[in-house]
């Protein structure tokens, strides 16, 4: 006996639309789970997780489109995001012996709820916006919804935590939320290009390990709190 | 031969009310060997139930009708969603167009409601405390249902969960797509709360900071307390149930009415519920109970990802 | 030509590397060498640009990959003139600090110089990608200048710098994309992102998509212009820095990630018609000149006081460009410069005041004029030039934004004449905060307890720098240089093209 329904049921994605946009959405994810960890040394982990993530998503896209040089982006991403720049953070924080877990200044439950009421504004936002995929089997539309709100959500993220880590991790993983979205507008995007956005990623890192370690060395903890001298 | 509908329906009421026991006993002699313990027999709920049966009953003084009738309305309303979900078949029976899927959750809380309220009858002061929090994080997970329910309604055009079922059967793309993926997790994270396991609630003890569910029934015994505990029980299965056979899988149910088909789906079931309470098991024993305060992060989080699962559902095209 | 512009990119960095090696004076020489090569380089580039006209005569080299039309050429001179002072400025601030180590010495003059590299290198790169890659690189070498003396409010002020002007430039790397997508529909899949190439099919872009990318880079780009409400970082970096790093943040660097927005800017006008491209431009410029004028006032800090200035600076310099007449656009590119000299000015003598009475509050400051009988008169000039008086630069420049913005005859436009009359209010409102304050800390009466300052300047080099930026503030106001009128105005026929 057949089911009845009241409509046609949407499709669901290809198997190509489907991975790539579950890989976004686990970028999005991320974000969040990343407001949830209290711990420093875990956000870093996390952030690695994410820039893995975007790195598998630059080796699906160079798959499909058989495109060298999207796999050499998807190498150099695991080199710099997943290995080097946390491994650069994590070198702060051994060094660091107080201050493993980050201050909040709100509730993980109202950032997450924040978080999500910013998602929404960014999947609106896109989907309001007339974006076509820049030619075949560019990753779907919808991947770029995803990482809107990983972008915007990823700004809560920097806004509400009060350490000089998490802010730092946050800025970070809104460089992997931009990296998803030029996946899908620009993906054919000239090599040298993409290869000194990352190159530039990795000095902008390595100012802020460098800032990190000096505002260490100077207030002897990690936290933010007291970065609030200058006013007016 | 084929069975008359209603027989087949009365068949599921009935599996859902004696596998109940059984579920909870294999579940708690699974977490026993997890933790290098024998643990208690398998049909040990069983035992206790009839023990508890012969029992006197006892009321609190000043406890009205209300104190007696809940565990009867709580028994009543949880066996009534097994007519509603797919349990044995994959086809909606003749009853399950009662109610829907928000329709089904609906009853699940009247039951729970009951209950509560008979707490509240009897003045008990960690009644009362387990009732209270429990509506409170009852209200607290309510959205993230909601929006699960919102997203199988938007992958199925309606929210019958019979077609939930069907469409997830129908290819393995639908089976994987991300806002099916999201919605399950969602779901997982909803029963996880809704049967009182960890990171929610202890299953097994009744601390005093912690505990929710099982303080409301302090107050009960004999066959009050028997219903209740069978009561709780049959809520677990019929969660699992639809956890399983509504979102994770959903193969394996009966396609007509054929006696042969409808029989075979009853060890089908038990199997893929035991399934399921062994992952919870597991869970019990791999995470820690989450301080009180940090049970909305919990929720949150379940709530994150039940909205996300819409928003790439209705914006995202997935 | 085309040498000159691979010698400009090779010199600062050049100097950098030498710097990094080698002794503190050598370094300092070397920098200031590197400082008036660039800047004379710069200049002999002006005839040669300033013939532009309809995509000729821009100089190319390196096939192409750099390139300097009249726009870009604007922006290089206002750099160049400031790296050339600066340089000057930062020899004699260095050696009148006894505090100075010898490693502190070798990260401010290499750090200088690579930064100064960078701004050089932003407005000649031919690519909108590699646009952001020189500005990102700039936004590292000055995040680790202001931190450079190592105390709590610098290492704050770097921290906020860093954070925002990265996030502002994630945006404006988003923008890119965005703009590389839009072009892709009719330039292919795979291709470079050179002026030329997207001005050349700019108006078959898809609207919506162009002004998508705009508003991003607008908002990304504007982090480091200091544009409201994203310029939070902007009085604790500038305040807080070192003085010749605080004059390079001020008087070029503002510009330079400005130049980035104004490119966005030519595309956009194509693609989805100037008027948008204006409006935005409008509102940001009017918000950000209201906050810098209203927070002027309130100031105690002398180098915040200035980085308010700035900030009010850039706000007229969006106005300027957000107006229709050519007038007003030229108006706003001779700005550029003008403001450059004058900021300059103004912060080596905020540097060499503050060095000298070893605070930087405005409560405390008295008798500038007595105590600094070079340095005061200069600066009290400098800042007048920041109000936009007559004989400087910026009186000129700013007038010419205003007229341009009542051009057309009365009541041709009420959105821009308003604007315009907003503007000449807040700028006198600007006027009355800086002079009241110039007043109280310049012009008083040198304090008697004061016996601990020993009157007199501290270093030559200082005064030098300040004369010179003077000098060009003063020119450029009296009677700029025809061949500057020239490239004036090929620069603001470049911005106003498409209606």
């Amino acid at each position: 006996m057949p089911v009845p329904l009241l409509g046609a049921v949407p499709s669901p994605p290809t198997t190509f639309d489907g991975v790539t946009e579950a890989l976004a959405v686990l970028v999005l994810l991320v974000v969040f789970a990343m407001m949830r960890e209290a711990l420093l040394r875990s956000q870093v982990r996390l952030y690695a997780f994410q820039s893995l993530a975007v790195a598998a998503l630059a080796g699906v896209l160079g798959a499909s489109q058989h495109a060298g040089e999207l796999y050499v982006l998807a190498g150099l991403s695991v080199a710099l995001k997943v290995v080097l720049v946390p491994a650069v953070v994590l070198r702060l924080l051994s060094a660091a012996e107080v201050d493993l877990a980050g201050s909040h200044r709100f509730g993980v439950a109202t950032m997450v709820l924040l978080g999500v009421v910013v998602s929404v504004i960014g999947f609106l936002t896109v989907s309001n916006i007339p974006i076509n995929s820049s030619g075949i089997n560019s990753l779907p539309v919808p991947a770029l919804s995803a990482a809107a709100a990983t972008v915007l959500v990823s700004f809560v993220l920097v806004m509400f935590r009060a350490d000089v880590v998490s802010q730092a991790v946050g800025f970070f993983s809104m460089e992997n939320g931009v990296s998803v979205a030029s996946l899908v507008v620009a993906a054919r995007m000239p090599l040298i290009l993409e290869v000194g956005f990352l190159f530039d990623l990795l000095v902008a890192g390595v100012a802020f390990g460098v800032l990190m370690r000096a505002h260490h060395r100077r207030s002897a903890s990690l936290s933010t709190e007291t970065l609030d001298q200058l006013r007016g | 031969m084929q069975l008359p509908p209603a027989a087949v329906q009365a068949l599921q009421v009935l599996v859902v009310l004696f596998m109940a026991p059984l579920v909870s006993g294999v579940i708690a002699r699974v977490e026993a060997r997890l933790q290098g313990r024998r643990g208690p027999r398998a049909l040990q709920p069983y035992y206790d139930i009839a023990k508890l049966f012969r029992k006197e009953m006892l009321a609190p003084e000043g406890a009205s009708w209300v104190f007696v009738a809940a565990p009867v309305v709580a028994f009543t309303s949880f066996l009534t969603v097994p007519l509603l979900i797919p349990v044995l078949t994959d086809f909606p029976l003749p009853l399950g167009y009662m109610g829907d899927i928000m329709g089904g959750g609906l009853i699940l809380a009247l039951g729970g409601f009951s209950v509560a309220l008979a707490a509240l009858d009897t003045g008990d002061p960690y009644a009362q405390l387990g009732s209270s929090r429990a509506m409170t994080f009852g209200a607290l997970i309510e959205p993230s249902v909601l929006f699960v329910v919102f997203a199988v309604a938007l992958i199925t055009t309606t929210d019958l969960p019979y077609a939930m079922a069907a469409v997830d059967r129908s290819s393995l793309a639908q089976a994987l797509r991300p806002a099916h993926l999201l919605a399950a997790v969602a779901f997982f994270l909803v029963v996880l709360s809704d049967t009182g396991r960890i990171p929610v609630e202890t299953h097994t003890s009744t601390l005093e900071f912690g505990m929710i569910d099982e303080a409301r029934t302090f107050e009960h015994s004999g066959p009050a307390l028997a219903l209740l505990k069978w009561g709780s029980a049959i809520k677990q299965m019929v969660l699992y149930v639809i956890l399983v056979d509504v979102f994770c899988a959903p193969w394996g149910l009966a396609g007509s009415r054929q006696l042969g088909g409808v029989l075979l789906a009853v060890p089908v079931l038990l199997a893929k519920a035991l399934g399921a309470g062994t992952i919870f098991a597991v869970i019990d024993n791999s995470f820690s109970k989450l301080r009180l305060y940090k049970i909305t992060e919990f929720m949150a989080s379940a709530f994150a990802l039940s909205a996300v699962s819409v928003l790439v559902l209705y914006l995202g095209g997935g | 030509m085309s040498a000159v512009l691979i010698v400009i990119m090779a010199v600062p960095l050049g100097a950098t590397v030498v710097s990094w090696w080698a002794g503190p004076r050598l370094a300092g020489l070397v920098t200031v060498l590197a400082g008036t090569a660039t800047f004379g380089l710069a200049m002999a580039l002006v005839p040669s640009v300033a013939r532009y006209k309809d995509g000729t005569s821009a100089v190319g080299a390196l096939g192409n990959w750099l390139r300097v039309d009249p726009l870009s050429l604007v922006f290089l001179l206002a750099t160049a003139f400031l790296y050339c002072l600066t340089a000057i400025f930062s020899v004699g601030y260095v050696a009148a600090d006894r505090a100075a180590t010898r490693v502190y010495r070798r990260r401010l003059f290499a750090g200088l110089n690579l930064f100064a590299w960078a701004m050089a290198m932003a407005p000649m790169v031919n690519d909108l990608g590699l646009l952001w890659v020189a500005i990102e690189v700039t936004t590292v070498v000055s995040a680790l200048l202001v931190a450079i003396e190592g105390t709590d409010g610098a290492i704050e002020a770097a921290w906020k710098y860093i954070l925002i002007a990265s996030l502002g430039l994630g945006l404006s790397l988003l923008a890119t994309a965005v703009i590389y997508h839009a072009g892709s529909f009719s330039l292919g899949g795979s291709y470079d992102l050179s002026y030329t190439k997207l001005l050349g099919k700019a108006s078959v872009f898809p609207a919506a998509t162009v002004r998508l990318g705009y508003l991003l880079a607008v908002v990304g780009y504007g982090t480091k212009v200091g544009l409201f409400p994203v310029h939070t970082w902007l009085p604790d970096a500038h305040s807080e820095a070192p003085t010749p790093v605080s004059a390079l943040l001020s008087g070029s660097l503002l510009a330079t990630s400005f130049y980035a927005i104004l490119r966005y800017y030519q595309i956009t006008e194509r693609a989805a018609g100037a008027a948008f491209a204006r409006d935005v431009l409008a509102g940001f410029g009017v918000l950000t000149l209201l906050l810098g004028t209203l927070y002027l006032a309130s100031q105690r800090d002398l180098k915040r006081l200035l980085a308010y200035s700035s900030i009010e600076h850039m706000g007229i310099l969006a106005i300027g460009v957000s107006f229709a007449s050519p007038l007003a656009i030229a108006g706003a590119l001779l700005h550029v410069l003008a403001h450059a000299a004058a900021k300059g000015t103004s912060f080596f003598g905020a540097g060499s005041v503050a060095r000298k009475l070893r605070t930087k509050d405005l409560e405390r400051i008295r008798g500038g004029i007595g105590l600094l009988p070079w340095t005061g008169p200069m600066l009290v000039a400098g800042m007048l030039g920041l109000s936009a008086m007559p004989p400087f630069g910026t009186f000129r420049s700013e007038l010419s934004i205003v007229a341009g913005g009542f051009a057309g005859g009365p009541g041709a436009n009420t959105a821009e004449e308003a604007i315009a009359a907003i503007m000449v209010v807040l700028a006198t409102l600007a006027f009355f905060g800086l002079s009241w304050h110039m007043g109280q800390s310049m012009l008083s009466p040198v304090p008697d307890s004061g016996t601990a300052v020993v009157k007199g300047e501290t270093s030559r080099l200082m005064v030098l720098a300040m004369a010179f930026g003077l000098l060009g503030l003063v020119v450029l106001g009296v009677h700029p240089p025809a061949a500057l009128d020239h490239l004036l105005n090929g620069a603001a026929a470049e911005l106003g093209v498409a209606r």
